[in-house]
């Protein structure tokens, strides 16, 4: 960066300097515009030897990969979120090197309870059953024969975030919120298949199963079933990953990532829930009174500053430096409508402006301009509203409710403290202890 | 031109469905047709608290539909046989649909525990390797643990969230045991297996059924299983239960206190001093949680050569799939260093010690679960015999 700005100076001044002179000298003073050979750029001033080779064969890498100077741009694991042997695990996505608001289908997060499922599409089936007129059985093939749609959503695993509710833990935006991945999802409504095999009245909850070693199963109510529901296939223009389900999984945008069932084999509908055990074990959400919340759906609308952050420090960042604050906002509940930005933690609020494409349940972008004062110190924290009406809580807030031990749905804002030196810390704002009531 | 239509083409056209999904989310009297200001979108409240858009003039939010497909019968695929349906619809409801007959002991559990679940799941549930425990002890008293908060002290003592303790119904447990378990060779056990080891997890959990305690001689059936009563029984909600289930699931969520929401008018968010005073910053303890793989760098640099996945690397193949089961007691598995432990498993010679190892044996999945050639995992039982010497 200090490199790169340093020859921006240059160049300007140089040119500003070759009008003045031709104007007043002439072509002959051009001479004189040139700076000291000791300031040359010896990334100008030698011929690189890819510019000189040949370079590869278009017969190499058919399908390509990332060069291989991006091979920190990975997903990353840690012991505590792995059951034993990196099968009922994690990985996350490094939302810090993220660009836009569509992951690339290697970085996007993975997580399974089994191990990643590798399954033969010619011996993949989908059955679907139950309370329905008729039932079927479809091959991959059938099942593309579907009119399409295709959709940019987010995937979220409800613990995102979720080691953190008692403190920050991780000083990393991969991990402290890269259990999501946001992608360009095609398949088939579930609404349109209906329309054939003829859903019966008393049908209230749809099971989805997948054909994974863990037969990872989940209890869906028929209202998500009949608004947004996909089966999809694609994912970013191409065949899901075997990680996100390959050949075919359940997408229910906004809700939990576990809901989204891969590899999934088979779909059942009852007029009761199945208490699965992904719905009771886990991903039910324990309150201070005891209770512990269960069918907790939609991922609650969220942000989070992506630059700087951790891993993006502004260590480079010179005094004055014009450089642009960016972030993510996501709601599994509806659109974002706009974020606000705090330098102090959380107590006073500006408003940020929204980038890009807005889309449903899907990553949005947001940035604010600043002018970087060298030596300062901020607490940088970033809160996300909807257009269901939610925003994001304080800590203090939401812990008020939900307590310190429910895993799971935190969406509190976050703060990052840019140190006088431009590091980057993870930290919260909170009343330690909790405070009841707020 | 985007132009509203005030009427809301709900796009659930499947007719015999359309009177509860409707009733489900426009109960509330007005429904709020929301103009968001950044995206022209005309939304409707879901059950989960959020909205929904409903295709208006051929449109969701941003998304043009093709309208075609509404309401039209696309015949695709063919109905499953008889057998097909049995053969896939094995799941367990609580309640009793879909448990099988069957029976088996506390004392046949906790043989087949021995043998195929220790190794993960610890002594008498007690977990290990990362996997979950089973058993924190008594149930019923634990379950009086759901309460606890580390509010100030995170050594103090948590909830203690176990099947026992837990869990609402036990259907989930036999039908996850039939299913998923165990986890290197899922759907090997029969339903009499199955039952034993039902009937091994109420031991260990202290759970009795008709105020019976579960003896080492104690044969559980279906008849016996479905009148479990967990202790936890009543410790979650919304009720899902019965037929006013989803109706309880769309109330909860319509009020953001119960599952802590927040809920404002953007025109009267809080933009000065809305932190409390009592906030403080509060930092990362302990040098917090930084084991990541691989370790983090943003960096541009060509990688290191021992870093690329080429060549085989023994010590990281041991360390990701042997160590979890072979790196502690307790796991069933001969310890890596246990000298006398790995004379006794030589003694079978080192030629079935491999094939045992590529094929699993007890409760070890093939190759451990590695994914390696034959001859990369002759490398990892040669390092563990290298180990033991």
């Amino acid at each position: 960066m200090d490199n790169k700005k340093s020859q921006q100076d240059l160049e300007v001044s140089a040119r500003r300097d070759f009008f003045k002179k031709t104007a007043a000298l002439g072509v002959t003073a051009l001479a004189g515009t040139s700076l000291a050979a000791s300031q040359d750029d010896h990334a100008i001033m030698h011929h690189p030897e890819w510019g000189q080779k040949w370079g590869d064969p278009v017969t190499k890498n058919r399908y390509g990969i990332p060069s291989a100077y991006e091979h920190n741009n990975t997903r990353r694991n840690t012991k505590l979120l792995a059951s034993g042997n990196f099968r009922a695990s994690i990985a996350v996505t490094p939302i810090h090197e993220s660009e836009g608001i569509i992951t690339p289908n290697g970085l996007f997060f993975s997580r399974s309870h089994g191990g990643t499922a590798h399954i033969n599409p010619k011996e993949y089936r989908l059955m679907i059953h139950g309370l329905v007129e008729k039932p079927i059985v479809l091959t991959l093939d059938q099942l593309k024969r579907y009119p399409s749609v295709t959709r940019t959503h987010f995937i979220e695993c409800p613990a995102n975030g979720g080691q953190e509710w008692r403190g920050p833990q991780f000083n990393s935006l991969q991990f402290a919120k890269g259990f999501m991945a946001s992608a360009e999802w095609t398949g088939v409504y579930i609404k349109t298949i209906l329309e054939d095999l003829g859903l019966k009245p008393t049908a209230q909850w749809m099971l989805a199963e997948g054909s994974d070693n863990s037969e990872m199963g989940r209890s869906v109510p028929i209202d998500k079933i009949l608004d947004d529901a996909m089966i999809v296939w694609g994912q970013n223009g191409e065949a899901l990953r075997p990680e996100q389900g390959y050949p075919a999984r359940l997408l229910l945008p906004g809700w939990e990532g576990n809901l989204c069932v891969k590899w999934l084999k088979r779909i059942e509908f009852a007029h009761e829930p199945w208490y699965a055990k992904e719905e009771t074990s886990k991903y039910t959400a324990l309150k201070p009174s005891g209770k512990a919340i269960q069918h907790f759906y939609a991922n609650e609308v969220n942000s989070t500053v992506v630059s700087p952050s951790p891993e993006k420090p502004w260590t480079d960042l010179k005094d004055g430096d014009t450089v642009e604050i960016e972030g993510l906002a996501w709601s599994g509940m509806g659109t974002i409508t706009g974020v606000d930005l705090s330098f102090d933690g959380g107590s006073n609020y500006i408003e940020a402006q929204i980038k890009g494409i807005v889309l449903p349940k899907s990553w949005t972008r947001w940035s604010y301009i600043y002018k970087y004062k060298k030596g300062e110190t901020l607490l940088l924290t970033s809160r996300a509203m909807d257009d269901a009406g939610y925003i994001q809580p304080t800590i203090d807030e939401e812990v008020s409710i939900m307590g310190v031990e429910s895993v799971y749905h935190r969406n509190a804002v976050e703060t990052w403290e840019v140190t006088a030196d431009g590091k980057v810390n993870h930290v919260q704002l909170r009343t330690p202890g909790g405070v009841k009531n707020v | 031109m985007f132009k509203l239509n005030t009427k809301l083409i709900v796009t659930a056209s499947v007719v015999t469905a359309s009177a509860l999904f409707t009733a489900g989310c426009m109960d509330d009297g007005a429904t709020p047709v929301i103009t968001s200001q950044v995206a022209s979108a005309t939304s409707v409240a879901s059950i989960d608290g959020g909205v929904m858009y409903p295709v208006v003039n051929g449109k969701t939010s941003a998304y043009k539909v093709n309208t075609q497909s509404q309401g039209m019968k696309i015949n695709n695929g063919r109905v499953p046989t008889a057998n097909e349906l049995a053969a896939w619809d094995t799941d367990v409801m609580h309640g009793g649909i879909g448990l099988p007959e069957g029976s088996g002991s506390v004392e046949e559990g906790e043989e087949i525990y021995e043998a195929q679940c220790v190794m993960c799941h610890g002594d008498f549930g007690s977990g290990g390797g990362g996997y979950p425990a089973l058993s924190k002890g008594n149930a019923a008293q634990l379950q009086k643990t759901l309460t606890n908060n580390r509010w100030k002290d995170p050594e103090a003592d948590g909830p203690t969230r176990v099947f026992g303790s837990y869990w609402p119904v036990a259907s989930t447990m036999w039908w996850y045991i039939r299913d998923g378990m165990p986890h290197t060779k899922s759907k090997t056990l029969s339903n009499d297996e199955v039952y034993a080891l039902a009937a091994y997890m109420l031991n260990i959990n202290e759970i009795e059924i008709d105020g019976e305690e579960l003896d080492d001689e104690y044969v559980l059936n279906r008849e016996k299983f479905l009148k479990i009563k967990m202790p936890n029984r009543d410790g979650f909600e919304p009720n899902i239960d019965g037929v006013n289930g989803l109706e309880n699931v769309r109330a909860y969520y319509k009020n953001p206190k119960n599952f802590g929401a927040k809920k404002v008018k953007v025109s009267e968010r809080c933009m000065t001093e809305c932190q409390k005073k009592s906030a403080i910053v509060t930092r990362i303890k302990n040098g917090g949680i930084s084991d990541f793989l691989p370790p983090m760098s943003v960096s541009r640099d060509l990688p290191q050569k021992e870093s690329y996945d080429q060549g085989f690397n023994t010590l990281k193949s041991y360390q990701d799939n042997c160590m979890p089961c072979h790196g502690a007691e307790g796991m069933g598995a001969p310890v890596t260093g246990d000298k006398d432990g790995w004379v006794e498993v030589l003694a079978k010679g080192l030629d079935t010690v491999y094939k045992n190892g590529i094929d699993g044996i007890n409760g070890m999945p093939a190759k451990g679960g590695a994914s390696t050639s034959d001859a990369e995992f002759k490398l990892l039982v040669d390092y563990m015999i290298e180990e033991s010497k």
